[in-house]
């Protein structure tokens, strides 16, 4: 199917240096109105805005800036606080690192992360994404489509679902010592969700590197589903029959579903899933079906109750 | 009026975290997500000084120092002012008295529900606690004012309900608060130093002048 998501050459870094230079005197002229005054950048007459604005989602939406997205992560390996990570993952070992990729396919394989990134064309996707807790943000994204994996290692017929999990490391990672939950974190997609061309595989923000607390060196994004579904620092993707049990569904299977697709009409105990609050502005907004990705993925849930399968 | 050293001191103690939240918002330093911050701040601050008024008692028992009865009421009257500013962010910056956003939310969600009965509890503790409605409620003060072990209790299930499968933070609330309902019945009740020292009882003296 034709995909109406551009992939973009990846942005240059000077590019995300004088928007970054440009966010930053564009807050420090906003800070006393910081609830009320809109931190978007509609308002200057800076030069740079025109190459800045080029920096959209697909609807328009400009990118949040890359202080916000690295600086505010929901990483409970690290921490439950969403700041707390950046500093507690300061010293994650990224490299070396390995992917074992195994289960229902013709050729398992391991990749090393070098590996990787010369295998396969990193192009730039600019998401949105939406977390559970009715937060967004637009990002940047460097990566490429986990079916061109998925095609290296010939899943089987038995293949009916992908199941990705994330280094289990207590040293590394202290938030793993927290009973809360059953570690480590499990993430699961069927497999026509995991062979769509939306659905990535990323090692980049803004054309770097992804910073340890948003899931380095390698990490899931599927923006039709809420934020936990794209399972960071993944240590294996396994080809699976049965359906996953991801963390969050062992938590709380009445609050996580195995779907987990951005729905505002399916509501959370907790959180409003009518409206969001998107990262670096202000107001709420509404949420879209499919996070905005229906005309993408709506056919792989047809004659499905999404109100059940959640 | 004149306020006591120890008046001065719990005034400024229950002001600090509004205090260094004012200002990290102004420096823009409050996180990505400065409204969700300021929820929990707000709601964290309220909890722990609402616990906090509940070993004063007890303190005052074990001690026999008049200084802890007279910082219960204003660690009280701060819970229910962090309580009320963290509704007000909840309502209006983050929803934005928007009543078709948060009537359904109100309607639908439980741990809600809940906090608005604890606040809703706490409004006629805090306006009790004028001199003159003091007076006028007479016995019905202490049974009024007994409403707070439910507050307290409504509170911590509402951050039960309200926290995404983490059971840290109950354990502990839940935990502190279990142990100032434990120092209000017996054997911890009759609990008390006989011959507190001197330098404590000229602490005491110092701090309630």
């Amino acid at each position: 199917m034709k995909n109406k998501i551009p992939s973009l050459k990846i942005t240059p870094e000077t590019l995300y240096t004088s928007r970054r230079r440009f966010i930053k005197s564009a807050l420090k002229t906003t800070a006393a109105s910081f609830l009320l005054a809109s931190c978007s950048p509609k308002t200057n007459h800076d030069d740079q805005v025109e190459t800045i604005d080029s920096l959209v989602d697909d609807q328009g939406f400009p990118a949040t800036s890359v202080e916000d997205i690295i600086s505010y992560t929901n990483y409970y390996e690290f921490s439950t606080g969403k700041t707390q990570s950046t500093k507690l993952a300061e010293a994650f070992i990224t490299s070396p690192w390995a992917v074992n990729v195994d289960g229902y396919v013709n050729n398992p394989r391991v990749f090393d992360i070098d590996e990787i990134k010369n295998l396969f064309e990193q192009e730039e996707r600019i998401y949105r994404m939406r977390c559970v807790e009715a937060w967004s943000m637009v990002i940047p994204w460097v990566g490429f489509p986990l079916k061109k994996l998925l095609d290296i290692v010939e899943p089987t017929s038995d293949a009916k679902y992908v199941r990705f999990e994330t280094l289990y490391d207590t040293e590394q990672m202290p938030g793993q010592n927290n009973p809360s939950y059953p570690w480590p974190y499990i993430e699961g997609l069927r497999m026509d969700e995991a062979m769509h061309d939306l659905t990535l595989l990323s090692t980049g923000i803004y054309g770097k590197d992804l910073t340890p607390q948003n899931g380095a060196p390698i990490r899931l994004v599927v923006p039709w589903k809420y934020g936990f579904k794209s399972i960071k620092s993944i240590v294996r993707i396994d080809l699976v029959a049965e359906m996953p049990t991801s963390l969050w569904m062992a938590v709380g299977p009445t609050e996580y579903g195995f779907y987990a697709n951005v729905n505002p009409t399916v509501d959370h105990p907790r959180w409003s899933q009518a409206t969001e609050r998107r990262i670096g502005q202000s107001g709420r907004f509404n949420t879209q079906l499919f996070n905005g990705y229906g005309e993408e993925v709506a056919y792989l849930y047809e004659g499905m109750d999404l109100k059940t399968s959640f | 009026m004149k306020l006591t050293r120890i008046q001065i001191i719990v005034n400024l103690l229950s002001l600090l975290p509004a205090i260094f939240t004012g200002f990290l918002l102004i420096q823009g330093s409050l996180s990505a997500n400065p409204i969700q911050t300021l929820t929990v701040i707000t709601g964290r601050t309220a909890i722990y000084l609402l616990i906090f008024s509940l070993f004063c008692t007890p303190l005052n028992n074990i001690f026999k120092m008049g200084v802890f009865i007279r910082i219960r009421k204003t660690a009280g009257l701060y819970a229910f002012y962090y309580s009320l500013t963290h509704f007000l962010v909840f309502s209006v910056v983050d929803y934005e008295l928007n009543l078709s956003w948060i009537f359904p939310e109100l309607t639908q969600k439980p741990f809600l529900q809940i906090g608005l009965a604890a606040l809703t509890l706490l409004l006629p503790l805090a306006l009790s606690s004028l001199q003159i409605i003091k007076k006028l409620l007479g016995i019905w003060w202490k049974r009024i004012h007994n409403f707070v072990y439910l507050i307290t209790a409504l509170i911590i299930v509402h951050i039960i309900l309200a926290s995404k499968g983490d059971i840290i933070d109950p354990v502990i609330l839940g935990g502190l608060f279990l142990f100032a309902l434990l120092l209000r019945i017996n054997p911890l009740k009759t609990l008390s130093i006989r011959n507190l020292p001197q330098w404590a009882r000229d602490l005491n003296t110092f701090l309630i002048q």
